[in-house]
Order: structure tokens, then C-alpha cells, then sequence
């Protein structure tokens, strides 16, 4: 297992609980989709693991070790993250927001120069060219699709040299032909690097298509955690229509 | 089916008359304050009509007088600007909330810049006149301080109202606070601070024309002169070139800060 989440609960300060005791395990190089509607805890869940959120209780194991000990810039490059809105540096060029993802490793006051050693400029690159983006490296992040700012964002991920990719919600601002062609990159880098994926998804059909493995998540707990074969109708229903029970 | 409303909400009430009632009178209250007597300003205006015609016509040689102060204006406005910039640009990121968490630091920096901006680039000329001595040289010192304080608070929300996104996305690489600053925010609020830059540059030039007054340099002291001399003539040259300066440094300004926000 690279990732093991025990009893993980969050609680945010004026009452509202966005988890609630959520435990699983991934191994190396899933392809994992968190599936639920908005609101299920997803976007948290995935903010835990990085530690960009803080979880009330419950440990969060990466390769064995609790992520909430030691070196947060450490633990924090091991994750590339790409996000709903793809979060470039919309001023900034395609290929200086890639080699952002390389700011975890180096040292504060090279980098305050704005300059980069080369070996970052290769790596930002490489990664480019996995995404089929590298052609337009020298151009300003704000010129390029929504479809092609994702890849980018993917290609920042990829920079990190991450053990795992947290993508929250890549595709809910692309359009159905686009989205594919976004997921289908992701799980393709993926595969070649041996990257684990966690990927939260509301839409029912591009989990069955993609995801190895599919948890359903709903008002913060887990409902579900089986192969995209299982979900069955009955089970989507408890995914996004739970009752609230009396507790 | 007939579309139905919700309850409108109410539109004048008894309170909002009372409050408006309240403010004319706080109005009227003040206008004996300060000595209101329109009367008084109508029979006036042909006093500075008079004034105005006086300076008619211009004395035109004596622009060959006035080139080097009115250059040394400029100069005083631009260095008024990078001064400004120094010392607004590390208050104004201490002054913001998505940088600093710390709220005594940023409270020390807002008091900072309040202390700063309070005080009228005027008074400030004045102590620098007596730090340093008359010149061009405490001219920028005052307007740098000055506008340094008003700078920082717009630089602090320019960067407060950036695209927190960006922010998240950089702080998940594992990149640290200050690379978060370098590259996340800053690019984001650079156009910004550019803008207010050129347009306090603007601003800068027209106070830069009044510093001469108390003997910080430029084109106020020519002013302050002639009309203490009762060189009508001459004032209304001053004037002129003042005018000239001001208005091809407004429009300036405004073509720069439309292609910056046009691209």
C-alpha cells in the first residue's frame, strides 16, 4: 500500500463535518476514482492526504510513514495536484508553471531570482511532451484552452516526480470530449510512470470508464469501495441519494 | 398561471427619511462651520477675473526660465514614484492577509503605512527641507514617503484580491512561502501595481508643481515667486506649462494603463 487512511475524520471549525472515520488502503499505481456528489467530502479528503487541510484525528500512512510527521514541503512533493479550475499562473509561461512544480525541491533564494537550474528545464520538458504540450511552451498560460490548461496542470503534477496524483474534480469545467481526452492522458502518464491516481469525479459514466477501482463517497463517509463492475444501480442511489440517519 | 412575486421589499420608511433629514442638517450645521457666504463669492469674481486678465498676455520669454525646473519636476515625481515603490512594496505585502498570517505584523504594518499616508506630502516636505536642505532631493524624500504609504495599502489589496487558486496549487507542489509570494502572487498583481504606479506618477506631477512652495524644488518655487513679485505675466506662463505637463502626462498614463488591462 503507498497510501493508507485510518479512521480519518475532519471537522472544520463552526461545526460542519466533512469526513467522518474514512479508512482505505491504495497500492501502488491504482488508478482510484473517489466518486460522490459535491459536497460528499471529496475535495477535503484530498486536501488531508497533502496536508493542505489538517484532519481532526485519524493518521494518514504514505509508504508507511504518518504524513503528519516530519518535513510538510517533503511530504507535500510526493503528491502532484491538479485541480477543477487548473489553477496555472495565468500570467506566467506554459513552461515556468511547469517548472513550478519543481520549487519543492530547490532552495528559496535561487528560485527568488526567478531562475531554474537546467536540469528543471529539462524535467519541465520531458513532462510537456508526455501531455503533447511542449509546442507551445513559450506561451502565456491565459492563451491556451481550458483543455490544454489541464494538460499543463498535469504536466506541473508531473514535475514533482510524484509518487501520487491527487486530481480534484480535472474535468467538471471541460466539455464531455475534452474531459475524456484530459482523463485519458492522466491514466496514460500514469501507467508509464507507475504514478498512483486518486480522482475525484461526480459523473457517473467517466468512472466506469476509467477508474480501476471506484469508492463512493457520501456525506463524508465511505458507502462504497469496489470495481467499476459493482456499481449498480442500487449502490449509486446510496452513493447520491442517502437519507441523512437519525444519528 | 400568473407568476407571483415575492413581498417587495419596502421602499422609504420613516427611518431613512429621519436619517436624510439628520444629514441636511449636519450639512447646514457645518456650512457655519466654515463661513459659507456665497454672496460674498459672487462679488469676488471679478476680482479674480481680474487676476486672470492680468496674466494675459503670457510672457513667453520667460519659458526659456522655466525648462529646468519644470524638467526637475519630472524628476522629482519619478523618483517620488521609485522611492514610494521601496518603501510600499515590502509594507504592503507584510500589510496583506493571504501573505502574512501573523496579525501583529500586519497590523504593525498597516499602522506604518496609515502614519505615512496621514501626513500630507507637504508637511513631510517641510521636515525634509529642514533634514536635509532646500533642492529637488527632499521633494522626492516627501512624496516618496507619502505616497509610499498610499501605495503600500493598494499594493496590500491588489494582492488580497488575487485568484487564491494559483496560491493552492503552488503550496501543494511543496514550494515554500516565500516561493508561494514569487510566483504565485506576484505575477497575478503585477499589472495592478503597475497601473497605480503610473497613475500616482500622475498625481505625483501635479503635487510635485506645489513642493516649490516650501523650497523642495521644482516649478513651485517659479510660481511662489512671480506671484509674489506681482509678475503676472510671468505666473500665467507657469501656469500654462504646468498645464501642458500635467495634461501630456495624463494622457500618457491612460494610453499605458489601457494597453496593459487591453492586452
Amino acid at each position: 500500500m503507498v497510501l493508507e487512511l485510518k479512521n480519518v475524520s475532519k471537522t472544520y471549525p463552526g461545526g460542519v463535518q466533512a469526513l467522518r472515520d474514512v479508512s482505505f488502503g491504495v497500492p501502488q499505481g491504482q488508478f482510484l476514482v473517489i466518486l460522490g456528489p459535491s459536497g460528499a467530502g471529496k475535495s477535503t479528503l484530498m486536501r488531508c492526504v497533502n496536508r493542505l487541510v489538517e484532519p481532526t484525528a485519524g493518521s494518514i500512512l504514505f509508504q508507511g510513514k504518518d504524513t503528519g510527521q516530519g518535513s510538510l514541503r517533503a511530504i507535500r512533493r510526493q503528491f502532484g495536484m491538479v485541480f477543477q479550475q487548473f489553477n496555472l499562473v495565468k500570467r506566467l509561461s506554459v513552461l515556468t508553471n511547469v517548472m513550478t512544480g519543481r520549487l519543492g525541491y530547490r532552495s528559496v533564494w535561487r528560485s527568488l531570482a526567478y531562475s531554474f537550474p537546467e536540469e528543471d528545464k529539462r524535467i519541465a520538458v520531458e513532462c510537456l511532451a508526455r501531455v503533447n504540450m511542449e509546442h507551445k511552451a513559450f506561451q502565456r498560460a491565459d492563451t491556451l484552452s481550458g483543455g490544454e490548461q489541464q494538460r499543463v496542470a498535469i504536466a506541473r503534477a508531473l514535475a514533482q516526480h510524484p509518487k501520487v496524483i491527487l486530481a480534484d474534480e480535472p474535468v467538471a469545467s471541460l466539455d464531455p470530449k475534452i474531459a475524456r481526452q484530459v482523463l485519458t492522458y492522466l491514466r496514460q502518464v500514469a501507467k508509464e510512470l507507475g504514478i498512483t491516481v486518486l480522482c475525484n469525479l461526480h459523473q457517473v459514466d467517466y468512472a466506469r470508464e476509467f477508474a480501476e477501482r471506484v469508492v463512493g463517497m457520501s456525506k463524508g463517509a465511505v458507502v462504497f469501495d469496489g470495481t467499476a463492475a459493482e456499481l449498480t444501480e442500487d449502490i449509486l442511489h446510496r452513493i447520491y441519494y442517502r437519507e441523512e440517519k437519525a444519528a | 398561471m400568473a407568476a407571483v412575486l415575492p413581498a417587495q421589499p419596502p421602499g422609504w420608511r420613516l427611518p431613512h427619511i429621519a436619517l436624510a433629514a439628520a444629514l441636511v442638517a449636519f450639512l447646514l450645521w457645518c456650512a457655519d462651520g466654515v463661513n459659507l457666504r456665497p454672496a460674498e463669492v459672487a462679488g469676488a469674481l471679478p476680482v479674480i477675473g481680474e487676476y486672470f486678465a492680468r496674466m494675459w498676455p503670457p510672457k513667453w520669454e520667460f519659458s526659456e526660465v522655466l525648462w529646468k525646473p519644470a524638467a526637475e519636476t519630472l524628476y522629482i515625481a519619478l523618483w517620488g514614484n521609485v522611492i514610494a515603490l521601496f518603501i510600499g512594496l515590502p509594507l504592503g505585502l507584510c500589510a496583506a492577509r493571504n501573505v502574512v498570517r501573523s496579525a501583529a505584523l500586519r497590523n504593525a504594518a498597516m499602522a506604518v503605512l496609515n502614519l505615512l499616508r496621514s501626513i500630507s506630502e507637504l508637511i513631510w516636505a517641510v521636515f525634509f527641507v529642514a533634514a536635509v536642505g532646500l533642492g529637488p532631493f527632499p521633494g522626492a524624500l516627501a512624496l516618496g514617503v507619502n505616497f509610499g504609504g498610499i501605495l503600500g495599502r493598494l499594493y496590500a489589496e491588489a494582492l488580497e484580491n488575487i485568484d487564491p487558486g494559483p496560491v493552492e496549487a503552488l503550496a501543494a507542489t511543496g514550494a515554500s512561502r516565500l516561493q508561494i509570494i514569487a510566483y504565485a502572487m506576484l505575477p497575478q498583481a503585477l499589472p495592478q501595481f503597475v497601473t497605480y504606479n503610473l497613475y500616482w506618477f500622475e498625481v505625483g506631477v501635479r503635487s510635485a508643481t506645489v513642493l516649490g512652495m516650501v523650497g523642495a524644488g521644482g516649478i513651485g518655487f517659479e510660481l511662489v515667486t512671480t506671484i509674489r513679485l506681482f509678475e503676472w505675466r510671468e505666473t500665467g506662463v507657469v501656469l500654462l506649462l504646468i498645464l501642458a505637463m500635467v495634461t501630456v502626462i495624463d494622457l500618457a498614463s491612460t494610453y499605458i494603463r489601457g494597453r496593459i488591462y487591453g492586452s
